[in-house]
């Protein structure tokens, strides 16, 4: 059994520490429900604290796969437990370690089967995490089922609006797109005649012809294009996002839909990349009619989730604009606006489940005026929303001017009406503000408590963050840089 | 010392003895339930410890090697896993337990003798020794009427695909002048293009494609699942389908690769896995749920096969292995949930999060790998096979597959959802279970997922046994 470990298994410890926490949730007694909620927030909280380290640690000067953790599996089929941090994944494990902490710290009030929920969380958590990591194809798939199949239970348990329809179409889209996705796998390991499901060993120019490329990106485009929200195979999303409970929407739209995306790019495009170029202009048209499409049909709702729910489906058609690009700024701008959507789109559904928890309406006109009545929840929103609409000084803005300056210079229409769209997008936040968070109060709810230190706790964090990297862009623009010029400098041209 | 390779077949035939003995003195069912339990574990260790074995009997129509002995192992284990299912036996009258034990017991030695068993008259005799105990064991479940028809059918669709089969073996006879599959295997490739000799060979399979319940040989399942006694089904459902992958793939291998029988069998392949999972979207009850998903495995493990490569005959018999732990875990939730001995309806699950929540996870364990997601074995067993169908280049085959597998998820996600979501009308007790259905209980969902996760040592000793087949 050959092992290659260069460093400390920083990586693996990560993936440990979600296993460590499930399993100590699985034997604590259902009753203890503060101790189930301790010790998720203490193993959330180690993984988050070794995510940050890896992302500080990554020596930027050198670039490449770091952290590399190499272990030969299943010889004869060339299977590889194969883990490695780059400029591409930082990011996202960045992300992820983030967004699980405070959605743990948002979920402090459940009540009931606590102990289920978070042993699912963790079950999910760690399938993110280890897909984001993975260099292998075999565990990539693995890891991308096991954070998929959690948000059944997820959802048709703790959820609330038709969270039984929600929840299964959620799963049957998700797990059709994995269909696609295995096939794919297999026929990348077998065509390229290498028997392996190394990604590295895979990328190596040749491996395939320029037509296997083509159809095998297909697959994994259309595959992990379900998850990341492309359209038209996005109507799993809003139901699903409006149906689950809050920490479940904070994961589902902040981490798991850019797994779908990160998927087309680790897989799709690392693999295939001359099948990338040729399906190019197909993914930029669709990625532009979810941006414009995920506008309007927001702009006609009046419950609340679903506005924030149809704006994650035109942010991760910007996404999909910036990697359809086929150019550095463009990649480096839609890995960006992966992470700076994650911590916006976890904001607004994390203050949004505070006030949903509070006075049980998600509805527009219902609410009115809460900012009067809960000040600082309200703050939240709105920083969220004006994050998303791409204010300056927050961290959206710089990854959705990267996307749309490298849109511009390749495909021009489509970059003025994908602007043109966010203008408007504009428009219908400040509109659905104004409606909910200004206006007269509505006397039903004027005497409800407004959030807590403790329960503002998570907001706080994930504000800083955006702020952090809003003001500071180069913390994130400079590594992903690291990955991005090696990897579109070596693509065959 | 030559008949010591013959040692787990004399084992069982020591066992059926035994139980035979017992059936005459009639003691009490607890006595017979430890009896069993000790002689079956027993059984197990003396598989293991003939692992190694090697040596042919009989001047060539049997053969001891790593293929068969991998097999009897697994045989050994599924007796012994539903025979730990036995504790309370309630689906079958008190005075009738040491019967249930001689036939599962005998059963059992035919379906090792068939796996061994190298010449086709050979193969036959223990075929029908494994068969005739089950048409014996279906009908014995007490209460009236669902049995007896269902005992009636198995016995008739049975007997009638033997006929075929004896016809298939005779007219593959006629073509080649020799029974013995060493010859066969040497003649057959050459003559396959005949269509007596393809003919034959095809009614051959068909004698186990009717065990495996493959399309259009499955129209005993459902029925027999349901109403035969849960301890039985469960028997059915594991020992028997793996005894008649190791058949087709040892029968399929004689035929060297050739396209056409291929291209039947993928017609076969994927005719049983629409079929099979499209008719259990609307099952109401469990058992009858897992006879249809019984189907579509089929369709699923003979990819497998057809794909006639090393991969695939290794990836198959990995797969025997998964479905055996994966349909004995559900079959366990049956058998502990309906205590009572009766058939359990999907309904009748609801609330066994509360009831139970171990008994709750292995269910969604055991359901996830029916439905292959990972980390389980039910998952990498696909992708084996999938790998395999990928090598020889059937990528529609695949595609077909996976998209059978999302449909299968919708009525394995209704089970679950009766588990953990549906609360029942009346409260029902909590479900105690032993210490030792405890630890069985755990065990099966930790193979279940550490057999996903390092099919590695597993999987090399697949491809050891599969080396005698090419």
């Amino acid at each position: 059994m050959s092992v290659e470990l260069t460093y400390f298994p920083y990586l693996s410890c990560i993936l440990l520490s979600c296993l460590v926490g499930l399993l100590v949730i699985l034997f604590i007694p259902r009753e203890r429900e503060t101790l189930v909620k301790g010790v998720s927030l203490v193993f959330s909280g180690i993984s988050l604290a070794l995510s940050i380290y890896v992302y500080c640690a990554y020596d930027r000067t050198h670039g490449g796969l770091q952290f590399v953790e190499k272990l030969l599996w299943v010889e004869p089929l060339g299977i590889h437990y194969f883990n490695g941090a780059d400029g591409f994944n930082l990011p996202l494990i960045l992300l992820t370690g983030i967004v699980h902490f405070t959605g743990v710290l948002t979920m402090w009030e459940l009540r009931g089967r606590v102990k289920e929920f978070f042993a699912f969380a963790f079950v999910l958590v760690l399938g993110v995490f280890g897909f984001f990591m993975s260099m292998d194809l075999f565990f990539l798939f693995v890891w991308y089922d096991v954070s998929l199949f959690p948000m059944y239970p997820l959802i048709a348990i703790w959820g609330t609006t038709r969270k039984e329809y929600g929840a299964l179409k959620l799963f049957l889209y998700l797990l059709a797109g994995s269909a696609l996705v295995l096939p794919g796998i297999v026929y990348i390991a077998v065509a390229s005649g290498l028997h392996t499901f190394d990604i590295l060993a895979l990328m190596q120019p040749g491996a395939l012809t320029p037509g296997q490329q083509r159809f095998a990106f297909l697959l994994f485009y259309l595959g992990f294009g379900i998850l990341a929200g492309v359209w038209p195979f996005h109507t799993w999303s809003p139901v699903g996002h409006v149906a689950a409970p809050t920490s479940v929407s904070m994961i589902h739209a902040g981490v798991l839909m850019k797994v779908g995306a990160f998927g087309i790019l680790r897989v799709g495009i690392f693999l295939c990349p001359l099948g990338w170029e040729y399906w190019a202009p197909v993914m930029a048209v669709l990625a532009t009619i979810g941006i414009v499409y995920g506008i309007f049909v927001g702009l006609a709702q009046t419950d609340l989730k679903y506005v924030v729910a149809y704006s994650s489906v035109s942010h991760m058609g910007i996404v999909g604009l910036g990697l359809a690009t086929v150019t550095e700024e463009g990649l480096n701008g839609a890995i960006f606006q992966m992470f700076a959507h994650g911590l916006m789109t976890a904001l607004l559904f994390s203050s949004l489940g505070y006030i949903y928890d509070k006075t049980h309406t998600k509805s527009i006109p219902d609410l009115g005026g809460m900012s009067k009545v809960m000040p600082v929840a309200s703050g939240y929103f709105i920083v969220a929303a004006l994050a998303g609409m791409g204010v300056p000084g927050f961290a959206n803005f710089w990854a959705e001017v990267t996307v749309f300056i490298s849109a511009l210079k390749v495909y021009p229409a489509l970059g003025v009406l994908a602007i043109c769209a966010l203008v408007l997008s504009a428009l219908y936040m400040l509109r659905v503000v104004q409606r909910a968070f200004y206006g007269p109060r509505n006397e039903r709810y004027a005497q409800l408590p407004d959030v807590s230190f403790g329960l503002g706790l998570p907001r706080m964090i994930l504000v800083a963050a955006i702020l952090l990297f809003g003001l500071f862009p180069r913390l994130m623009l400079d590594l992903v840089q690291t990955a991005v010029v090696p990897f579109m400098g070596g693509l065959p041209r | 010392m030559k008949w010591l390779i013959f040692g787990p077949e004399i084992y069982f035939l020591a066992v059926a003895a035994v139980f035979l003995i017992l059936s005459v003195i009639r003691p009490t069912g607890r006595r017979d339930f430890l009896a069993g339990l000790f002689l079956a574990g027993l059984g197990v260790a003396v598989t293991l410890a003939s692992l190694r074995l090697e040596g042919s009997l009989l001047s060539g129509a049997y053969r001891v090697d790593l293929f068969s002995q991998v097999f009897k192992g697994l045989l050994s284990l599924g007796f012994f896993l539903v025979v730990c299912l036995c504790s309370n036996l309630n689906g079958i009258e008190e005075g009738r337990h040491s019967e249930f034990y001689l036939l599962l017991a005998t059963c059992t030695l035919g379906m090792m003798l068939l796996v061994s068993s190298l010449e086709l008259l050979t193969m036959y005799v223990a075929l029908e020794l494994a068969s005739y105990s089950l048409y014996a064991l279906v009908p014995l479940r007490s209460g009236a009427g669902h049995q007896t028809e269902a005992g009636i059918k198995y016995f008739l669709s049975g007997i009638a695909t033997s006929a075929l089969m004896l016809f298939g073996m005779a007219t593959l006879f006629a073509a080649t002048k020799t029974t013995l599959i060493s010859e066969l295997a040497l003649k057959l490739p050459d003559l396959l293009s005949t269509p007596m000799a393809f003919i034959g060979l095809l009614l051959t399979l068909c004698g186990f494609f009717f065990k495996l319940a493959l399309f259009p040989f499955h129209v005993w399942a459902p029925g027999v699942y349901q109403g035969a006694a849960n301890q039985v089904t469960a028997f059915v459902a594991t020992a028997t389908k793996v005894a008649a992958m190791a058949m087709l793939a040892r029968l399929v291998s004689m035929s060297n690769g050739h396209t056409t029988l291929a291209h039947v069998l993928i017609a076969l392949a994927i005719l049983s896995m629409t079929y099979g999972n499209l008719v259990a979207l609307v099952q109401k009850d469990f058992k009858r749920l897992l006879a249809y998903s019984a189907i579509a495995h089929a369709g699923y493990s003979l990819i497998g096969i057809l794909s006639m490569n090393p991969t695939g005959y290794a990836a198959a018999v990995f797969y025997a292995l998964a479905y055996l732990t994966m349909t004995f875990t559900c079959f366990l939730v049956v058998v502990k949930v309906a205590s009572d001995g009766c058939d359990l309806a999907i309904a009748e699950l609801a609330g066994l999060h509360r009831r139970s929540p171990i008994l709750a996870m292995a269910l969604m364990v055991g359901v996830f790998s029916l439905g292959g997601i990972p980390p389980t074995i039910g998952f990498t067993g696909k992708f084996l096979v999938f790998t395999a169908a990928m090598e020889r280049g059937y990528f529609l085959l695949v595609l077909i597959a996976m998209i059978n597998v999302v449909v299968s998820l919708y009525y394995y996600i209704q089970v679950l959802k009766a588990a953990f979501l549906l609360e029942p009308d009346e409260e029902l007790p909590a479900i105690r279970l032993s210490a030792p259905a405890t630890i069985l209980t755990a065990v099966m969902v930790v193979v279940i997922i550490v057999g996903g996760l390092f099919p590695r040592y597993l999987f090399q000793l697949a491809q050891a046994a599969v080396q005698v087949l090419h």
